[in-house]
Order: C-alpha cells, then sequence, then structure tokens
C-alpha cells in the first residue's frame, strides 16, 4: 500500500519480536512497575486450615496499627458488592472468605496501608477464630466423602444451569461422553481387555511475574489496570459483582510477564477493586512468589482408563474415567473437565468409546487451567496405556498405533469427522526422526538408554468471539485495536503480520494497541491457543474491511482505481490536510459450531480446528540410583501455515520444557493441605542444565480455514512429553511409572519392586 | 519484614562485644546468602543486624602459613576460594567443589565463615572441609578457641559457637600427597541443594589406604564421618570388594532423614553407590 517501500512478505517470516528490545533493555510496562499518586498497598490475611467456619475474625490491633488505613473482610464487601462470589462458570469463590473458608492460603482479609511493610506487619496482627470441619484433599476420597467443600452448587453460565440446588457432592461438574453402540458389550466381545489407572500432580504456572492489580477509583466508575489474560471478562464479570454498567469498568493491561493460564478469569481484581471503592483511593496488590502457590495451579486428577481390543490389536471399546482435582472453587476446572475430557480416549479410531470425566471440589488451592488445558495429563494416561498394551501383545508401539490411529475423514469419539491427516503424519515424523526400528545404541553397565514417543490431540475450545479494529492513517501506517494480551508468546507481532500482509505495508508500520477495554473491542481470552486462529481473522477481516474503506475514500476524492496517489493525498484531499482515518471492524466466531448433545458429548461440528503433536525422547538411566536424563526431546507439531517461524519454534520448545519440569522435577507439596515448597528453592523449574538437545519439526500444510492457514500453537509442544519420557524408560529398563516426578527414586522403586526386591517404604 | 537496626562496625572486636549471647535476634551477617532467605520466608525477624563487611581486610585473605598448613579468613567469599589459585595447588577439591555449589551469584558473596556457622546440613563446603580435617580460629569476650571443624556442628541448624562467638579463620593442615574427592548428588534440579554429598581424602600409600576420612554431608542433622567405612578401607588396596565393603558398611551405619529430597531407604542407596565412586575416583586418581 506504501509505493515507496519493497514489501517482504509479512506473513511467513520471522519477523523478530516487536517488544523485544523494550523488554530487554527494561524498559517494558509491567504493572509490578505502576505507581499511582495516593496509592495504598493491600496484603492478604490468608487462612491457616483448610476447612472451617469462620467463628469471628478480630482486626481491631491491626487496625490499630500505626500506618494502616483501613482492615477489610468479607462482610466490607458484601456494603459494595451485594453477593460477592465470582467465577467464570459457577459463581462460588467469594472475594474474601465469608462463612468458611475452603482452603489453606485463602483469603480471610485485606490490610491497605501507604507502605507496604506496614500493611504486612499488620497483617500479622490479625486473629481469627475457626470452627474446623473435616477436610478432603484427595479427588478420590471427595467422591464418596461425607465432607462438603460447597453445601450447595452455585452454577454462574446458562449452560449448567442444571446445577443448581444440587446438594451434598464435591462433584462440581459430570462430563460424559457416549459414542458408538454399548461399550460394556464390546469389552465382553473383546479378544482382550487391558485397564489401568494413572495418576497426576499438581503442579504451579509460577509466571515470574506473580499476579498483580492496581484499582484506581475514577469520576466516572474505576479502572482496573492489571497483569490478566482476560481483560474482556474481567470488565464483564466486575460490573457484574458490583451491578454497574460495563462502560464504567475499564481494564488495561500492558506486557504480562507470563500467564500460562495463571492470570485467566478473576485473580486479583475483584478484591482490588472493592478495596479501592471503599477506600476511595487506589489500591495495589502484588502477590509474592510464595502466594501464587496458594492463588493457582494445574489440576492434579486420576486417570482411569480401560481398552477392549479384537484379535488382530484394533481397539473396538474404551472406557475412560477422569477425576480432576479442581481444589476449593471451580474456576475453569469444569471446562477442562468437559475439553479435556472430550479428548481422554486420544486420537484413536475407536467403535466404542464412554468417557466420564469430573471437576471435583477439594480442599485445595484452586486448580484452573494451564498450558495445555487438561491435555498433558490425559495424554499421560492414554499413551502410557497405548505402549504397555503393545507391549502385552507383543506388538512394536508404532506399528500398534499405525493399526488404531484417527484417519482423515474417520469419526472421532465426539462424532465430529477429522478434517485432517495430521495423526499419521506426527506419527509418521516422530518415527522417523527417531529412527524409530533402526539400532540404538543400549548403553552398557550401570547406564542403559532408551526411546519412547507418544502422540495427542486436542481440538480448540468453540464457540468464542474475536473482535478487532484496524485504523488506518493518512501517513500510512495501520493501528491495532485489539483486546488479546501479548504475555510472551508474541501474539502482538504475529497479528501485526497479518494486518501488514493483507494492507501490504511493512510489519514495522502496523501499530498494536494493548487490551484496553476503553478502546479496544471483545474477545474471549488469551488462552487453550485460540488467539492466532480467532484474533488473526478478526484482525484479517478488519484490515480487509480498512482497505475496502480506502478505496471508497479514493472514489470518494477522484483517484482512479489502481491509481498511485499516495496515501497522505488521498487523506489530503479529502481533509485539507494529510490528517484522518479510516476505520475497519471484525468480529470472528468460526462457522458451523454445534454444541455436543449434553448427555452423549456428540456434535458433528465440534471445533473450528484440532491441534496434533508427538514428542519423541531418550533417556539415559544410571541403574544404581534410577536418576534418569533426558539426552533428546523431538517435538512434532500440526501449526498449519507458520505465520512467524521462529516464534512457532520458540513456543513449542517452550511448552516442551514446561512439560519436560513438571515431568522430571515440578510438585507442589502439600501437608494437610499446607503447600510445604511454595518457592523457587524448593520447587525446582528446570534450569538450562536440565533440558536436553531439543529439536522442534513442524509438518507441512495449512490450516484449511485457518488465517493465512494459520492455527494456535501455543499448546502442541505440552502434550506429549511426559508420557513420552515414560514410555522410553520403559524402553531403557522395562520398568513403567504410573505418578510423575519422574524422579531418580521413582525409577529405582520401580526397578527394585519389578526385581522382586522392593525398597522398603518410611 | 519488620523493622531492624544495621550496626556496620570496623572490626572483628567491635563485631563481637555488640553481639549479646541472651539475645538471638542480634545476628551478624556476612554475605546474607541464607540470612535473607530466612527472613523473606518470616522464618528470622532481626532486631539487629551486624554487618561484617567492613572488619579488616586480613579476614577477607587466605595463604600458605609458615608451617605449611593454609589459612581462609572467615570472611573470605567462596568465590575467592574458588579462584585462588596457591588454594588450588593446595587442596584441589576445594576448587572442584566450588564449581558444583549453588550459584556463582550466591559463591560472590557467601562467605566460609558464614557456610560454617550456619549449621545448614544441606551444604556442600563442611563435609568436604570435615575431610581436609580442617579447623575453624573462633573469637568471643572470653577470647580465642580452636575447633575441628568436624566437631563445630552439634546438630540441625546447630553449632558449638556460642551467642557471641565468631568464626575469624579456618586453618587447613598440610595434604601432602593425601588424594581427595567430593561428589554431590542432586534428586530434583542439576543444580540443587545437595540431597547427599560424599567427601573422601585418604593417603594411597602405594595402592594401601591409609588415614582415610570419609564424610557424608546432607542426608542428615550434620556432616557425618562414616568411621565403619573408613575402618574397612585403613590398610587396605583400594580393591573392587574392599570398595564394595566400605560402601556396604557405609549404607548401614549413616542414619539418613526423609524429606523432599527423598526417602531415608533411596538415600541410603545413594550413600551406597556414591561412596562406592568416589572411592573409585579416589583410587583412579593420578597421584
Amino acid at each position: 500500500m506504501n509505493d515507496q517501500i519493497t514489501q517482504i512478505r509479512a506473513v511467513g517470516q520471522s519477523h523478530p519480536r516487536r517488544e523485544a528490545r523494550e523488554k530487554v533493555t527494561g524498559r517494558i510496562e509491567y504493572i509490578h512497575n505502576l505507581r499511582l499518586p495516593n496509592m495504598l498497598y493491600g496484603k492478604i490475611f490468608r487462612s491457616t486450615v483448610a476447612h472451617a467456619r469462620i467463628v469471628s475474625i478480630d482486626t481491631s490491633e491491626a487496625a490499630a496499627c500505626p500506618g494502616v488505613d483501613m482492615v477489610l473482610t468479607g462482610e466490607d464487601i458484601r456494603k459494595i458488592m451485594p453477593d460477592p462470589h465470582f467465577g467464570v462458570m459457577f459463581h462460588d469463590q467469594p472475594v474474601l472468605a465469608l462463612d468458611k473458608v475452603r482452603y489453606v492460603g485463602e483469603p480471610v482479609a485485606i490490610v491497605l496501608a501507604s507502605d507496604p511493610n506496614v500493611a504486612a506487619e499488620a497483617v500479622a496482627l490479625i486473629d481469627v477464630d475457626y470452627d474446623e470441619l473435616e477436610p478432603v484433599f484427595d479427588e478420590m476420597e471427595a467422591l464418596s466423602a461425607e465432607t462438603f467443600v460447597h453445601d450447595e452448587l452455585k452454577p454462574g453460565i446458562p449452560e449448567i444451569q442444571f446445577l443448581k440446588g444440587v446438594r451434598d457432592t464435591n462433584v462440581g461438574f459430570p462430563y460424559q461422553l457416549r459414542h458408538g453402540g454399548d461399550v460394556d458389550k464390546a469389552f465382553e466381545e473383546a479378544d482382550r481387555v487391558f485397564e489401568h489407572t494413572f495418576r497426576t500432580h499438581p503442579s504451579a504456572h509460577v509466571p515470574l511475574e506473580p499476579p498483580v492489580t492496581v484499582a484506581e477509583p475514577t469520576g466516572a466508575g474505576l479502572t482496573l489496570h492489571t497483569a490478566n489474560q482476560s481483560p474482556s471478562f474481567v470488565r464483564y464479570e466486575i460490573s457484574r459483582l458490583l451491578g454497574w454498567p460495563q462502560h464504567k469498568i475499564r481494564v488495561r493491561v500492558p506486557y504480562l510477564g507470563g500467564g500460562f493460564g495463571a492470570k485467566l478469569w478473576i485473580r486479583l481484581e475483584a478484591l482490588v477493586a472493592a478495596a479501592a471503592l471503599l477506600a476511595k483511593r487506589p489500591v495495589k496488590v502484588s502477590l509474592s512468589m510464595e502466594e501464587q502457590f496458594y492463588t493457582i495451579t494445574k489440576h492434579g486428577a486420576t486417570l482411569k482408563i480401560k481398552s477392549g481390543l479384537d484379535k488382530d490389536g484394533r481397539i473396538t471399546a474404551r472406557k475412560c474415567e477422569v477425576f480432576w482435582n479442581g481444589g476449593a472453587y471451580a474456576d475453569i476446572g469444569p471446562a477442562v473437565a468437559f475439553h479435556a475430557g472430550m479428548t481422554a480416549a486420544g486420537p484413536y479410531d475407536i467403535e466404542n468409546v464412554a468417557i466420564d470425566s469430573f471437576s471435583m471440589y477439594t480442599n485445595r488451592p484452586v486448580a484452573g487451567a494451564m498450558r495445555g488445558f487438561g491435555h498433558p495429563q490425559l495424554i499421560w494416561a492414554y499413551e502410557n496405556h497405548t505402549d504397555m498394551m503393545a507391549h502385552e501383545l507383543g506388538i512394536d508401539p508404532l506399528e500398534f498405533r499405525r493399526r488404531n490411529i484417527l484417519r482423515e475423514g474417520k469419526e472421532h469419539a465426539t462424532g465430529t469427522a477429522l478434517n485432517t491427516s495430521s495423526v499419521e503424519k506426527v506419527l509418521d515424523r516422530v518415527a522417523e526422526r527417531l529412527q524409530w526400528g533402526k539400532p540404538f545404541e543400549r548403553g552398557e553397565g550401570t547406564v542403559k538408554r532408551g526411546r519412547g514417543f507418544a502422540i495427542g490431540i486436542k481440538a480448540s475450545i468453540a464457540p468464542s468471539t474475536s473482535e478487532a479494529i484496524v485504523r488506518l492513517g493518512a501517513d500510512g501506517s495501520a493501528t491495532l485495536m485489539c483486546s488479546s494480551v501479548d504475555m510472551g508468546q508474541g501474539s502482538d507481532t504475529a497479528h501485526a503480520q497479518i494486518v501488514a500482509e493483507v494492507l501490504n505495508m511493512p510489519v514495522e508500520m502496523v501499530h498494536v494497541v494493548h487490551p484496553d477495554t476503553d478502546v479496544t473491542p471483545y474477545d474471549t481470552g488469551t488462552l487453550g491457543s485460540r488467539s492466532l486462529y480467532h484474533m488473526g481473522h478478526a484482525a484479517r477481516l478488519a484490515a480487509e474491511d480498512a482497505k475496502a474503506k480506502l478505496e471508497e475514500l479514493a472514489a470518494e476524492v477522484g483517484a482512479q482505481p489502481g491509481s498511485n496517489v499516495p496515501i497522505w493525498e488521498l487523506f489530503a484531499r479529502k481533509n485539507g490536510m494529510p490528517v484522518g482515518h479510516v476505520v475497519g471492524t471484525a468480529s470472528f466466531i468460526p462457522d458451523g459450531h454445534i454444541p455436543p448433545d449434553p448427555m452423549t458429548g456428540q456434535s458433528p461440528h465440534i471445533t473450528p480446528y484440532w491441534m496434533l503433536g508427538a514428542t519423541g525422547a531418550e533417556v539415559e538411566i544410571d541403574t544404581e540410583t534410577g536418576r534418569v536424563t533426558v539426552l533428546r526431546m523431538i517435538n512434532v507439531a500440526d501449526t498449519g501455515t507458520q505465520i512467524n517461524p521462529k516464534i512457532v519454534d520458540h513456543q513449542i520448545s517452550g511448552a516442551s520444557i514446561m512439560q519436560l519440569g513438571q515431568t522430571m522435577q515440578e510438585k507442589v507439596h502439600f501437608d494437610f493441605g499446607q503447600v510445604t515448597n511454595a518457592s523457587f528453592a524448593d520447587y525446582k523449574i528446570p534450569s538450562m542444565l536440565d533440558i536436553p538437545q531439543i529439536e522442534t519439526s513442524v509438518l507441512d500444510g495449512a490450516e484449511a480455514d485457518g488465517p493465512f492457514g494459520a492455527k494456535g500453537v501455543g499448546e502442541t509442544g505440552s502434550f506429549c512429553v511426559s508420557s513420552a519420557i515414560a514410555n522410553a524408560v520403559f524402553d531403557a529398563v522395562g520398568v513403567r511409572v504410573s505418578e510423575m516426578p519422574i524422579t531418580g527414586e521413582t525409577v529405582y522403586r520401580a526397578m527394585r519392586a519389578a526385581a522382586g526386591e522392593p525398597l522398603e517404604e518410611e | 519484614m519488620n523493622a531492624f537496626e544495621l550496626a556496620l562496625p570496623d572490626t572483628l572486636a567491635g563485631a563481637v562485644s555488640l553481639l549479646d549471647p541472651e539475645d538471638p535476634t542480634i545476628r551478624v551477617m556476612s554475605g546474607g546468602t541464607a540470612l535473607m532467605l530466612m527472613m523473606k520466608t518470616d522464618v528470622f525477624h532481626p532486631t539487629q543486624l551486624i554487618s561484617l563487611r567492613r572488619i579488616e581486610p586480613g579476614y577477607s585473605q587466605m595463604g600458605l602459613l609458615p608451617d605449611g598448613s593454609f589459612r581462609i579468613g572467615a570472611m573470605s567469599t567462596l568465590s575467592d576460594m574458588e579462584h585462588d589459585d596457591a588454594l588450588a595447588g593446595f587442596a584441589p577439591v576445594i576448587r572442584q567443589t566450588m564449581k558444583l555449589l549453588s550459584n556463582v551469584r550466591v559463591r560472590n558473596v557467601a562467605t566460609v565463615g558464614g557456610a560454617l556457622a550456619h549449621g545448614d546440613p544441606h551444604m556442600d563446603l563442611p563435609p568436604v572441609l570435615v575431610a581436609l580435617d580442617a579447623q575453624v580460629v573462633t573469637i568471643s569476650p572470653e577470647g580465642e578457641r580452636t575447633i575441628p571443624v568436624a566437631e563445630l556442628h552439634a546438630g540441625y541448624y546447630e553449632t558449638i559457637l556460642s551467642g557471641n562467638e565468631l568464626i575469624k579463620e579456618v586453618i587447613i593442615p598440610p595434604q601432602h600427597a593425601r588424594r581427595a574427592s567430593y561428589l554431590k548428588c542432586t534428586t530434583r534440579a542439576v543444580k540443587d541443594w545437595p540431597a547427599l554429598g560424599v567427601a573422601l581424602t585418604t593417603d594411597l600409600d602405594g595402592d594401601t589406604a591409609r588415614d582415610t576420612r570419609l564424610v557424608i554431608g546432607a542426608v542428615g542433622e550434620k556432616p557425618i564421618r562414616v568411621a565403619e567405612a573408613e575402618a574397612v578401607i585403613d590398610g587396605q588396596i583400594l580393591s573392587d570388594k574392599t570398595i564394595a565393603e566400605a560402601a556396604d558398611a557405609a549404607a548401614e551405619s549413616v542414619e539418613t532423614i526423609e524429606d523432599e529430597l527423598g526417602s531415608a531407604a533411596y538415600k541410603t542407596q545413594l550413600v551406597r553407590v556414591y561412596v562406592k565412586r568416589a572411592l573409585q575416583q579416589v583410587a583412579n586418581q593420578n597421584a
């Protein structure tokens, strides 16, 4: 569009991340650095017990502390939020605890002071008297427990109103899927039946920037400056809680120091908003690293999987039961049970499938979305299960999968026909990169080597909405206004590339406005690898709209179609000076979504796109200590067209490293509900020395309906890492680990047990 | 974090005079790497911190003494020890240990005196100094005394130092041709506190081991010298059989404690494996 510059193609090139320089030179805006005049700091008093009725809260000593402005409890919040319970699915989480506390670390009160150190000191002076109740921590115990985390379910959104009034249960949401014929009959007719149970542990997102929010009362309403992945939802939910029209709430989000699902929906926003309105001053709450561990975790789960096979090694029936430990409040847990539940049977062509997936309430910190949205847990189960069956049947794991994978056109267990051949392609690619079937150096002496792989599938969430505005200016630049949050994944750069491609301008000429709900339009949220597809389309359509409007302007001011009248002159002819804009808009919801039948989970069109991945791993094991060293990791991903290949590579390797950490070393430890390793000193994320050689291998080919053939890829690298490593461990030393992290002790114990000399328990 | 007073005395004697044995909220601070963590996690609330940063520079220096032993001022940082060529020549195992110990940011500020006085059992350096038969010289209002590092630690985060007694220097006796090794085992991440440390020094006269000092760190409440295993080794050629017997003796005699780094039974297996490997390494070292 700018005829002075020769355009290198915008889409498909590894344009540098636009914020990189500002980030590494320490100039970028993070809310942690924000200080407003007259601002108070809030420090949270947290429950020290896992489950109790609150008898009394004595804040008098804290309130009398010099320098303390206010101390607020749950009852104070009611003064401005009549029903102070928030949640994206259930309205079950109180802004501050009201009658009960439901986990160790639950916010009970907040102290506001001009000096954060004063606030922290005063927090220690609050005294709460509890009447303790029986807690329940384990998801399986929660199923049959006589103690209930919630007296009654509090469904929020319309789709789950059938749960309204349900009492005396810890099952928050039951998802079920029934595909094909009678699964029990199919088991009876099967030649072989295999059944295994797996568990996964809670891990923590621990973005290096912990959650932080500043609330600022303004004349007209309230502005929230917050590190959040879903600013549009924050505006909606805060307005709902306050009973205000949405336009009085402004939510702005600059950059995030990592999100990974930890900063979705409401984290601190409701509390800080209420505090600021009650104090009539700006209030800031920044969580410490330790507090993150009490705020949000990844779901631990118990996964039962049973398969029936015919005499040819074809899987004819599968039953999956998944129990998600959701912690004390629902958050997005029911959606994890739902969306992950639908693919619990894996990328396999199975005639009869029954899936039950339950989000369970327990007295642990809230489990929410985390990169992979439940799929790494499921894939851990079904890909271990697949290798275990192959081994029992004496069939090579690659051959066994080839007999059973879902091929293009075949119906997935959800009833949706697969529109891609990517399952076989990721399988072939990972086998090729591992040189599967070729000789492999297996080590000697006390060092044994092995290799393994896994494949996994995820459906993009549906339905969801992205809106975008593209403003084209007289200087030949474009401005994209959208509510996607760049939390490190590079969405600003990718979206700018899409706009530049449509408008045929240099990528540097596209300016991206960060989420500010006064300016940027609605978006469901930055989650589930959805932004590139959904916002990518919205940005593309808005840019096309702007382009059409510029052509209208050209006609209006007498330029011939295809003429080389520069942009500035078009505007100058209209406005007297080279000033002004044309504005393109778009709202994108993928076509054709059909909600699944609530009883059977069946839908002929359940997702706009599938995400397929595979990981291959080579490991080395010290047989005297069980220590596993991952030597090589190959991540295969079906990404569609790569808008920015370098960012794609980093997204895939980054997700795989995150999952590697949770596979090998990360676990949140609890002692009667209390997190005992709430710091980086004792919760070990991978350092450079823990990371193996990583290779990324991307399939060729476009996603049919994606923007320029692209689709999301932020989670794909996380899918298969855990099970690939477990399968490699089995290959090396012949033992199967059913729990993570795969520590030296886990493997050594399994080896000793297999040798008939089990290591003594404590 | 509560408010506290910070003192910056110019002399070690001045620092000692500010301490009150009856008041544990008054403490000295050298590198601060451990103390700051304790303060951040609300484990320790000082009323007064006495920084040793400005005391006499001699306490940050090290070198050979006329009697052939090696003196390290207590305020020497772990990086100072890592990079001192004379010390590396005197006891190469120290430089080797430093490469495994924590990270460069911590080593740049943490001091040897602090590392010993803190009494944290999950450290790499104390067992090495015990194996080297090092001593500390302390100062208090009662005067100076010399304590073998082997006797310094009384239990979990406990030393025999009194509340107004500070370590002024570490003395390592001449090592002559003694061979030494330190093996570290971590169980969560590559860079981590040790789940186990095995420090070993021995005289190999020909092939016969003498005066062996085998010290196990991190599995118990303090560094543990394993006399039972030393007895198996001393006077013997370090054959595969002797090494295996010594490893078994160590595994049987060392009491291990379960924590998040591993169960007691697993740590016992680690003791067996790493003692064996340390002995093999020493046997294979070129004299």
